[in-house]
């Protein structure tokens, strides 16, 4: 496609006089030459060189774009997503319920949003993700790696601990159920030590250093290519304080909406997001709604809210391209320390809970 | 020589109908039509026959613009040498001494005082002049005529939605813009899936489906296909037909972070995009598609399509679609769209959509209207 003289960006001045002078696409200046430019609109030879030079950048640019950028904006029938998505796991989040309005789990290849009150489980749910993507594949998961970005500074590495023992406990007790060979053999590399040494955890304080660390993931994740998970908890918080141009924030949010859609396809890892909630006044009442404006609301393919009905905490579904928007109810469970847990783990569809592990 | 007022059309020009001066006769016997301004949508047509009827003042004229890819040329292209068999650099000097730089210029100046002043050839301007014209001009043609070929050349394409048919007046028409606008979780990617749905389904042609949000689902266009090939048990062999349909989903996804602060290109290239997809439309006789998110009316409060004014041109028919705002309170509230824009049908027509369901919807193919 030829790009547009009006599209590049040079002075607006020099913009009239080139359109002025009849030139309409990119190619056309590019052959007319400095010399030939400059005695056509009557500017110094310097000045045609440097937009010349500005020309040429933009093009090489797209170029190296729809180039090598074949990767990114491949073309493939439905019936080969299909396949792909067919093939594709989920991960899982321990709450039969919840895995089954989300269809499974937690899509690889899409972006999750969780909004929610504080206190409701956001973080806790990150945390069993991150602990969940490991679970070898005999097991029914995906056997990748985690990448956890915190920006409220809530993980706590008890708390993950806890929860891996708990996961590692729930697989082995699978183990000695089927006492299966590829079962043991998985279990040899599944343990505390390994589930916390494949969560990459990253502490970003404001919203420049979240930005600078989501542009600088794709080069992370192909060193590390098992990724399957980017976790970025509360990515509302460093933009809701000391932003004074609103439409520069909305502008940063939808290139890092594209920026994460892209490392999701390219590197077939889910995203989730946790997003805090804010109110809005309608006519003569008010309501909690998602953060960061209507806009963001487009970033996420799925969107869950959890929220409270009196004392019973629920989950629903608001947006998903494939399944139904549907409520349940959920629970986080407390599980008593000094090594004794409560296995609650039904293998059909019975009420299991999250595990939350607290120390006291 | 007879000079004739002709009323003409410009189509697709904000002002309306021009009035252009026209001569007839002399040697050649065409009729002249320059556009002295230049339009948004530049004409770039091809010259037909060297004679053209001569229309009466009273009949009114459509310019007809069909797009020579080649040339994406305005009125205002400086004259150079190359330009056309017969243009000399020489020429273009002695032309240039005259004040006569543009395409413009040349054409509407008076052959035989350019000959003089120029010294140079009438026979080899006159030639260059018809190379020109036959570039850059517009080739009038009458309206019965747009009719019938507007009439072999369009198709209607059911949605796979019959309420959003009703709206749309039976469905997308090919050659045409439309926009599906709404908030996140109204059912935007649901529409965009049920129309590749029925499209390659019903009438077995290929769907070309852009997707820059990530959020096409492969095993939802497969749950809606197999519900509606349920009750027949024919399998779809090949799908045989040409491309008919173009589905965008979110073009603002990946414009609205070039718009607004000091990035003053970001609007050229959402309008340079939105030339494409037009003639897309127009030369290939599709149907595009596009999804578009919304934003807040500041002084009304009412939802509006984002990307601004100058994107609001660009569709023929817009479709507002609205889910419910708070889900988790209310009780089920169902998904409406109402008519925004529309050429055919009243604006503000409201009707409910069914997104979700697996009925089996039967689907005819819908004929060209005659």
């Amino acid at each position: 496609m030829q790009r547009d003289v009006g599209s590049l960006p040079l002075s607006p001045a020099l913009r009239a006089r080139l359109l002025a002078a009849g030139f309409q696409t990119a190619q056309e200046l590019l052959e007319t030459g400095p010399c030939g430019l400059s005695k056509e609109i009557g500017i110094s030879r310097e000045e045609a060189l440097e937009a010349l030079q500005v020309v040429r950048q933009e093009c090489a640019g797209d170029a190296a774009k729809t180039a090598g950028g074949s990767g990114s904006t491949r073309k493939c029938t439905a019936l080969e997503l299909l396949e792909e998505e067919q093939t594709q796991g989920f991960i899982i989040t321990f709450c039969s319920a919840l895995d089954n309005i989300l269809g499974g789990g937690v899509q690889l290849t899409k972006i999750t949003e969780i909004c929610g009150a504080p206190g409701v489980g956001k973080t806790q749910l990150c945390m069993q993700l991150a602990v969940d993507v490991q679970i070898p594949e005999c097991f029914g998961g995906v056997a990748g790696e985690a990448v956890f970005i915190d920006t409220e500074g809530s993980f706590m590495v008890d708390r993950a601990a806890d929860i891996a023992t708990a996961c590692v406990r729930h697989c082995q007790l699978i183990a000695e159920a089927h006492q299966e060979e590829d079962h043991l053999q998985a279990l040899e590399t599944f343990s505390l030590e390994s589930i916390l040494s494949h969560i990459y955890y990253f502490r970003c304080r404001d919203y420049i250093e979240l930005l600078a660390q989501v542009y600088l993931l794709p080069d992370f994740l192909s060193e590390h290519s098992k990724v399957r998970l980017v976790v970025i908890d509360g990515i509302a918080f460093p933009f809701r304080h000391d932003f004074e141009d609103l439409s520069l924030r909305t502008r940063l949010l939808n290139g890092l909406a594209q920026q994460l859609i892209i490392i999701a396809n390219d590197h077939k890892s889910a995203v989730v997001l946790t997003n805090q909630m804010t109110t809005r006044f309608g006519q003569n009442q008010s309501m909690l709604v998602p953060a960061l404006g209507e806009s963001w609301g487009h970033a996420a393919t799925v969107r869950l809210i959890f929220h409270w009905d009196n004392t019973q905490r629920l989950a629903t579904l608001y947006k998903s391209p494939s399944q139904k928007e549907s409520t349940i109810p959920y629970n986080i469970t407390v599980s008593i320390p000094l090594g004794m847990e409560i296995q609650r783990w039904e293998q059909s569809f019975g009420s299991t809970e999250i595990v939350r592990g607290r120390q006291t | 020589m007879a000079a004739g007022v002709v009323w003409v059309a410009l189509k697709g020009h904000p002002l309306g109908v021009t009035r252009h001066h026209c001569s007839v006769g002399g040697p050649m016997g065409m009729l002249r039509a320059v556009c002295p301004h230049g339009p948004p949508w530049y004409p770039r047509v091809r010259y037909g026959t060297p004679w053209v009827p001569i229309p009466s003042p009273h009949r009114s004229l459509r310019f007809h613009p069909r797009s020579a890819p080649s040339h994406s040329a305005g009125a205002m292209v400086v004259l150079r040498a190359g330009l056309c068999p017969g243009l000399t650099e020489e020429m273009i000097q002695l032309l240039r001494a005259n004040n006569i730089r543009t395409v413009v210029d040349f054409v509407s100046s008076d052959l035989e005082d350019v000959a003089q002043s120029c010294s140079l050839s009438y026979k080899a301007l006159v030639a260059v002049r018809r190379v020109l014209l036959a570039q850059f001009s517009a080739f009038p043609t009458n309206g019965a005529d747009l009719y019938e070929e507007l009439k072999s050349s369009t198709a209607i394409l059911p949605t796979g939605n019959p309420s959003l048919d009703q709206l749309l007046d039976a469905g997308l028409y090919t050659g045409e813009v439309t926009e599906l606008a709404g908030a996140p979780g109204s059912g935007k990617t649901q529409v965009c899936l049920s129309i590749a749905a029925s499209v390659s389904l019903g009438l077995r042609q290929h769907v070309f489906f852009l997707d820059s949000t990530g959020g096409f689902t492969a095993s939802r266009l497969y749950q809606m296909l197999q519900a509606r090939v349920e009750d027949k048990e024919e399998q779809v062999e090949s799908s045989a037909g040409p491309l008919k349909a173009v589905l965008i989903d979110s073009v603002s996804a990946v414009l609205s972070p070039l718009l607004g602060g000091r990035q003053s290109e970001g609007l050229a290239i959402m309008m340079q995009l939105a030339r494409e997809l037009k003639t897309l439309a127009k030369e290939f006789s599709v149907a595009v598609v596009v999804t578009n998110q919304v934003t807040r009316d500041s002084s009304t409060g009412a939802l509006k399509s984002a990307l601004g004014r100058s994107w609001s041109f660009v569709p023929s028919t817009r479709v507002l679609l609205q889910g419910r705002a708070v889900p988790w309170e209310d009780g089920a509230a169902p998904h409406t769209a109402c008519l925004a824009k529309s050429p055919r049908q009243p604006t503000g027509m409201q009707v409910q959509l069914d997104i979700g369901s697996d009925a089996v919807q039967e689907q005819r193919p819908v004929t060209p209207t005659p």
